[in-house]
C-alpha cells in the first residue's frame, strides 16, 4: 500500500506514554533516566499465611497509588476488571494519546492498538490460585478470566478510547512491546490504519512469580550492573510504556508535533537456546534495522541497548555491537537504562523507546547506574557517571529475549 | 453509623463503578446499568465482606435495587447456625 503519490508510508512517532519505578510519566521517568535516580531496591514479598516465608529481593516496582493517579486522569473509576498489567497498559496508553492530541479528536475510530506483554494477569492468578489451592475456597473473583486474557489491556485501551480497527496483544518475552511497535508500524505502512497506539505493559513482581525468576539463575541479588564488571544479573522492573505512531501524512494534515520518524525494523530468531542469546541472532536483526533505514554509516547513533545486567547477554551484546558497526562501534554511545528502572520484561522495548527518544530530542544520553569498573568483554563507549551530550541523529532500541526472539528498531530524529 | 443500605449500596458503587447518587432503593437494575457480571461482581464482594454464601439463582426475580439488598440483607442478618 502507499499514499496516493505512490510513495511508501512514512510512519512517525507523536505521543508518548510511560510509567515504571522511576516516574508516573514519560516526562517524570525521562527526568529521573537523565539525572541517574535509582529505582530498584530491596523490597519484600509475603505470600501470606498458606504460604512459605516472606523473602525480600531487589526490584524496581510502581510506587503510589496508580489506579488512583489512572481514574483521576481518566474522570471515572476503573476499578476490579483489570489486573495491574492493564492499569499499566491504560495509563501509558492515555498519556501517549492525549500528547498526541488524539483524544476525543474523532480520529480514532479506524485506528489500531498493538500491545506486547511477556506475562498475563500474574497478580491475579496468584490470588486466585491462593484463595483455591491455599484457602481451598471454590470461588474466585468472577472477573478472573478478562482480568489474566494477554489481550484484556488492548480491550481496555480500545474501549477506553473508542478505538475500532485493528486491536490485538503480541508476546515474545523481552521483546514483546519491540514486536509490538514493529506490527503497529507493519500495518499503518500496509494501510491498515493510519494511526497505531503500540507498547507494552507488564507487572510479575508478586512473591511465587519472582521466585520462578530466581529458579532461573538469571537475577542479582544486589542491582542491575549493565556492561559492568562483576555483573551478576537481572533485576524485574514494572509498569508500562506507549507510542503513537501514525503516518506522516496524518500527522502533518493535523499538525501533530512529531518526535521521530520509525525507519528500520529488524527482527530475528536464534532458534538456539531458552536463555542463551546468540550473537548471530542479534547480529541479523540490528543489521537488518540499520539497513533497511540506510543507517549503517550514520555519524552517531544513540544505542538503548537490552543491557540486562547478566553476565551473558551484555557480553554477546557488545560482540554483536561490535560486529556490526566495525571499527565505528565505539563511535556510537551507548545507555543501558535498566540499571534505573530495572527489565521490565514484556514492556522494556516501549519503556527503553520512550526515554531514548527523549534522549535523542534532548541530546542528552542517560548514565548507566551501578557500574563498577571496565569488563575487557565490553569494550563500548558506555555514558556513564551522569548524564552525556550528543549529537546523534538516530536510536537503536535493542531487546533479546529468553528464547531467543530480537527486534532492533530504529528511530531517525525529526529535523 | 452506617445502615447496612449504606454500606450495599456503598460497595455497588464501587464493584459496579455506579455514581453512588444514582443508588436509590426504587432504581431499576437497567436503570442504574447493574448488567450481570456487575451483579456477580457485587455478589462476590459481599460474599468477602460478610463471610456468607448467595445462591446463585437468588437475584432472577429481581426488578429494583431494593428488592436486590433486601435479598442480600435477608442471608447477611441471617443467624450463622
Amino acid at each position: 500500500m502507499s499514499s496516493t503519490d505512490g510513495a511508501p508510508r512514512r510512519v512517525v512517532v507523536t505521543g508518548l506514554g510511560a510509567i515504571c519505578a522511576i516516574g508516573a510519566s514519560a516526562s517524570e521517568t525521562w527526568a529521573a533516566a537523565r539525572d541517574g535516580r535509582p529505582g530498584i531496591a530491596p523490597h519484600l514479598f509475603d505470600p501470606g499465611p498458606t504460604g512459605p516465608a516472606a523473602h525480600t529481593t531487589p526490584t524496581a516496582l510502581v510506587e503510589g497509588d496508580i489506579v488512583g493517579g489512572l481514574e483521576a486522569a481518566l474522570g471515572r473509576r476503573v476499578g476490579a476488571s483489570l489486573d495491574l498489567f492493564s492499569v499499566f497498559a491504560l495509563k501509558s496508553c492515555h498519556e501517549a494519546l492525549d500528547e498526541a492530541g488524539l483524544i476525543g479528536s474523532g480520529l480514532l475510530e479506524r485506528a489500531a492498538v498493538v500491545l506486547g506483554h511477556g506475562f498475563a494477569g500474574i497478580h491475579t492468578l496468584e490470588q486466585s490460585y491462593e484463595r483455591f489451592y491455599g484457602q481451598k475456597l471454590t470461588k474466585v473473583h468472577p472477573l478472573t478470566v478478562p482480568r489474566v486474557m494477554v489481550s484484556a489491556p488492548v480491550s481496555a485501551v480500545a474501549m477506553e478510547f473508542g478505538i475500532r480497527g485493528p486491536v490485538f496483544a503480541v508476546s515474545s518475552a523481552c521483546s514483546s512491546s519491540g514486536h509490538a511497535i514493529a506490527q503497529g508500524a507493519a500495518l499503518i505502512v500496509a494501510g491498515g490504519a493510519d494511526i497505531a497506539v503500540v507498547g507494552g505493559s507488564e507487572a510479575i513482581a508478586t512473591p511465587a512469580c519472582l521466585r520462578a525468576w530466581e529458579g532461573l539463575q538469571a537475577m542479582s541479588p544486589t542491582t542491575c550492573r549493565p556492561f559492568s564488571e562483576g555483573r551478576d544479573g537481572m533485576v524485574i522492573g514494572e509498569g508500562g510504556g506507549a507510542m503513537v505512531l501514525e503516518t506522516l501524512d496524518n500527522a502533518n494534515a493535523r499538525g501533530a508535533p512529531i518526535l521521530a520518524e520509525l525507519c528500520g525494523v529488524g527482527l530475528s530468531s536464534d532458534a538456539f537456546h531458552w536463555t542463551q542469546p546468540s550473537l548471530e541472532g542479534a547480529v541479523s536483526a540490528m543489521s537488518a534495522a540499520l539497513d533497511q533505514a540506510g543507517a549503517r554509516e550514520a555519524g552517531q547513533i544513540l544505542i538503548s541497548t537490552h543491557g540486562t545486567g547478566t553476565p551473558l547477554n551484555d557480553k554477546n551484546e557488545a560482540a554483536a555491537i561490535h560486529a556490526v558497526f566495525g571499527h565505528r562501534a565505539k563511535n556510537h554511545p551507548v545507555i543501558a537504562t535498566k540499571s534505573a528502572h530495572g527489565h521490565l520484561i514484556g514492556a522494556a522495548s516501549a519503556v527503553q523507546g520512550v526515554i531514548g527518544l527523549m534522549a535523542l530530542n534532548e541530546g542528552l544520553a542517560p548514565p548507566i547506574l551501578n557500574w563498577l569498573g571496565p569488563d575487557a568483554e565490553c569494550d563500548l563507549d558506555l555514558v556513564l557517571g551522569e548524564a552525556r551530550a550528543i549529537d546523534a541523529e538516530a536510536l537503536l532500541l535493542n531487546a533479546f529475549a529468553f528464547g531467543g526472539l530480537n527486534t532492533c528498531l530504529l528511530f531517525r530524529r525529526w529535523t | 453509623m452506617a445502615t447496612l443500605d449504606d454500606e450495599l449500596l456503598d460497595l455497588i458503587s464501587q464493584e459496579a463503578l455506579i455514581d453512588r447518587a444514582k443508588l436509590t432503593r426504587e432504581a431499576t437494575l437497567s436503570d442504574i446499568g447493574l448488567d450481570s457480571v456487575d451483579v456477580v461482581s457485587v455478589v462476590f464482594a459481599v460474599e468477602e465482606k460478610y463471610e456468607v454464601e448467595i445462591a446463585e439463582d437468588a437475584f432472577k426475580d429481581t426488578a429494583n435495587l431494593g428488592q436486590f439488598l433486601d435479598i442480600l440483607e435477608a442471608v447477611i442478618e441471617k443467624p450463622k447456625s
